[in-house]
């Protein structure tokens, strides 16, 4: 399961940085593109503007096959100020463009990436392909919510992928 | 005097305030700065070092954290604005603000308490001392 978080966060975030280079976010004084898996970061009770961020909510195992399938829900949250020199008045546009992208990047063909490992990545170490694929549904964007200047969005997205022998 | 003159004394004032009230010694806990272009940190197989720098003199502004039921205790903790300005130039930040945000949180005693709000008391354009609001760890919470 863990390889398909990976490996989903993996595609996303360089389909998302593709589509807007730009959308970025500082972390720990690095610059990266803007899109993060909470539970990977440290924990911080500020949530990051103008960013994607990615939270894994649901899980579902069909073991009724030879390789069990692995249902997975995403939760992709990403909320906007607006631009403070406009007064904010742009928030809705920005939140547009943002659901725009996350849609664009989701929806682009392929649906699926080939299962990686990236447990022994290191200095020289690239990820290892695994024999199957990671795939996922089309994103469900949930409705906006509105708390003083703040607009944000909760978009779920099915991801599925097959349990490999031996795979955590 | 100057506004200058004026706002150093009113952070010399605020020190030997807190040393009077107690002076606590605790360890801000910095995060190194991240790996550009690591997967791994990215990916929370690796895992970034930490820095204890001291800082003193604090106190805790109750002597009790605001507790509820279920819900992780709350303090507020008093910082010697001088001593934060000491580790913002020793580190190179560019501001107390920066400085504060990057921190992951405080060590007092053998517990790590999460920073959830900073914010900052000023005389003459200058802080003299701030106030961190800490969040106890949830595995406390009964």
């Amino acid at each position: 399961m863990q390889n398909a978080k990976d490996t989903f966060y993996v595609m996303l975030q360089s389909r998302l940085a593709a589509l807007n280079p730009s959308r970025t976010i500082v972390v720990r004084g690095v610059v990266r593109p803007g899109t993060l898996v909470a539970e990977n970061e440290l924990p911080t009770g500020s949530v990051p503007v103008d960013v994607f961020r990615m939270e894994w909510t649901g899980l579902q195992v069909n073991s009724a096959a030879s390789l069990p399938l692995v249902t997975m829900e995403c939760s992709i949250v990403y909320c906007t100020d607006g631009t403070s020199g406009d007064g904010g008045m742009d928030r809705g546009r920005l939140l547009a463009g943002m659901d725009a992208e996350l849609a664009s990047a989701l929806g682009a063909e392929p649906h699926t990436a080939q299962k990686m490992n990236y447990s022994a990545v290191g200095t020289g170490v690239a990820p290892i392909a695994m024999g199957t694929n990671v795939f996922w549904a089309d994103p469900i964007f949930g409705a906006v919510t509105s708390m003083d200047e703040r607009l944000a969005r909760t978009s779920t997205v099915q991801v599925f992928a097959y349990q490999e022998a031996g795979e955590l | 005097m100057s506004d200058l003159g004026r706002s150093s004394s009113a952070a010399r004032a605020a020190d030997v305030l807190l040393r009077a009230m107690g002076g606590l010694k605790v360890m801000l806990r910095m995060p190194a700065p991240a790996v550009p272009a690591d997967v791994t940190e990215q990916l929370g197989i690796a895992t970034p070092t930490f820095q204890d720098l001291p800082l003193a003199p604090v106190v805790y502004r109750k002597a009790r954290a605001t507790i509820a039921a279920g819900v992780a205790a709350k303090c507020e903790l008093l910082v010697s604005a001088t001593a934060v300005e000491a580790i913002v130039g020793s580190l190179a930040f560019s501001s107390a603000s920066v400085l504060l945000a990057a921190a992951y949180g405080i060590l007092s005693g053998d517990e790590l308490l999460e920073i959830v709000a900073v914010s900052e008391e000023q005389a003459f354009g200058k802080p003299y001392v701030y106030r961190l609001l800490l969040r106890a760890p949830l595995r406390q919470v009964v």
